[in-house]
């Protein structure tokens, strides 16, 4: 019967940081909302009905529209303040 | 909040834990999303913002904010020394490429760390997109299982020091649906001390440092940077070079400066380039005619669906050494090459289908202004981006190596003890 040996783990926890926990709205009313779209194809749809839906629907007050370049490249700082500093909610697109 | 199409979904949630957010709220519409008509957006965007609203105002659970361990130095675990309990442990844990592995003992990890002057817990960097912590150990780790020979490790770190780089985009890389591997250019004299192949087949089997190399690159970017297949590693074919894609350059035979020294190191200096390759394409020709050799060249170029015309790419050309001593001969400087072929394989706009124009007016608007369809458009933003390197033996056999697109290739010195 074998021995037995130690081997390393070769995964990698992922790096120091503390883990953020988002904030639950006390509902959608009055609320700016926000909007990265990805660049794919109907996301830039999806948004514009989603934004008229939030509105009509949900009286969020009013949305802040951007859009990326590319799915695979990260929005520009610029947008990101801009983003977080105006609104309650952001919402990005992910996948085809 | 992301929404996510179904088939994303695991990468939304993965992603979100890597940076940060456990519990980063996800609504969910039907994949593929960009194939609905615009009534059946507006139907999906219908139930879609009431998913909104209610995750939006869904309170967080508690203790989901726990601040994650450093994991400076990496785990050990006891298995039974068997080679195939061994590896069936890796295979059961998803640590592998597939492959069966070296066991990365104790012992062999030692032995590697000592062809280094840097400590064992020292952060590389972190490896998009779980952001794992890659300490020298850990690399060294991934490198014995791979089964590199100690004296390879300086090329690894280097190697994930310049995939760290923000321009190379190891984000998209990973995480993409596009067939891309990581392609290591070894230049300079660690070239020759780790006896890699720069010559017949080097891209093919055979050697075993330009194999474990490339093989061990991979096993970081999936045990480390966290890309597994189906997972945050969204692949639809992937592609063989995301097993090992490592070469070194033909430096005897390349008439001109190698691609380190372009980049501003001495020759003397070794380094490593990192590259975003989606394949090799064969190129062909006898001719010896310079001007001949660029026009084929330069009409095997464009591509209706390659990314490197769709986004203004990183594209590689790999001469072998009797297309570069024709071209060397008709008097062209590697500079002058980029420049004609860069001219001459724009492409037409109009060869792209109706919606892939679209997105390229979106994606080179900036670079291009206007796209009609008459719009030549260039391989890459400008000449001196489009990468050539010399390598592979006797023939007449050149490759294209079209890029990922959204990546630029980095390179990085190797420091190691000569």
């Amino acid at each position: 019967m074998a021995g037995s040996i130690v081997v390393f783990d070769p995964v990698a926890p992922k790096r120091d940081g503390p883990q953020q926990s988002r904030r639950a709205l006390d509902g959608l009313a009055g609320k700016v909302v926000g909007f990265v779209d990805n660049g794919k194809p109907n996301f830039n749809h999806l948004v514009d009905d989603l934004a008229e839906l939030l509105k009509s629907r949900h009286g969020v007050k009013s949305t802040v529209k951007h859009s990326k370049r590319s799915a695979s490249i990260p929005a520009p700082d610029e947008v990101m303040e801009d983003l977080a500093g105006r609104c309650d909610l952001v919402i990005t697109g992910a996948g085809d | 909040m992301q929404v996510c199409s179904t088939e994303f979904v695991t990468l939304g949630r993965a992603q979100a834990r890597a940076l940060g957010f456990p519990d980063l709220p996800i609504a969910v519409v039907p994949h593929p999303f960009g194939r609905h008509t615009r009534d059946k957006v507006r139907e999906i965007a219908e139930q879609c913002v009431e998913d909104i609203a209610k995750l939006a105002c869904t309170a967080v659970p508690p203790g989901s904010t726990a601040t994650t361990a450093s994991g400076k130095r990496a785990l050990k675990v006891d298995v039974a020394d068997d080679a195939d309990a061994i590896n069936r442990l890796f295979r059961e844990r998803r640590w592998t490429d597939g492959l069966p592995v070296v066991p990365p003992t104790v012992e062999r990890v030692e032995r590697m760390l000592r062809c280094t002057p840097r400590a064992a817990d020292e952060l590389v960097a972190a490896v998009a997109p779980g952001f794992g912590v890659a300490t020298v150990e850990r690399i060294a780790i991934n490198a014995v299982m791979a089964g590199c020979d100690a004296e390879c490790l300086p090329v690894l770190v280097a190697a994930v020091e310049a995939m760290a780089a923000p321009e190379f985009n190891a984000q998209g890389i990973q995480a993409t649906t596009n067939p891309v591997a990581v392609w290591l250019i070894v230049n300079g004299p660690i070239a020759k001390r780790l006896h890699l192949n720069a010559g017949i087949n080097c891209l093919g089997q055979g050697n075993w440092g330009n194999a474990t190399l490339g093989r061990a690159l991979r096993l970081i970017l999936q045990n480390i940077g966290r890309a597994l297949p189906g997972e945050m590693d969204r692949a639809t074919l992937g592609q063989p070079g995301k097993y090992s894609f490592c070469c070194a350059e033909n430096e005897e035979q390349n008439p001109w400066e190698p691609l380190h020294v372009e980049r501003g190191l001495r020759p003397e200096q070794s380094a490593v380039t990192v590259v975003g390759a989606e394949g090799t394409l064969n190129m062909n020709t006898h001719s010896k005619d310079p001007d001949e050799v660029l026009r084929v060249f330069a009409e095997t170029l464009p591509r209706p669906s390659g990314n490197d015309y769709f986004l203004g790419g990183d594209p590689w050309i790999i001469l072998c050494p009797e297309h570069a001593q024709v071209l060397k001969a008709g008097g062209l400087s590697k500079a002058e090459v980029k420049h004609r072929l860069w001219e001459a394989s724009k492409m037409p706009a109009r060869r792209m289908t109706a919606v892939d124009m679209q997105l390229t007016r979106v994606r080179r608007g900036t670079e291009l202004g206007a796209i009609s369809p008459d719009t030549l458009l260039p391989i890459c933003p400008a000449p001196e981006q489009l990468g050539i390197v010399v390598c592979g033996g006797p023939g007449t056999h050149s490759l294209y190596v079209p890029s990922f697109g959204n990546t630029r290739s980095v390179t990085r010195e190797v420091i190691w003890a000569a």
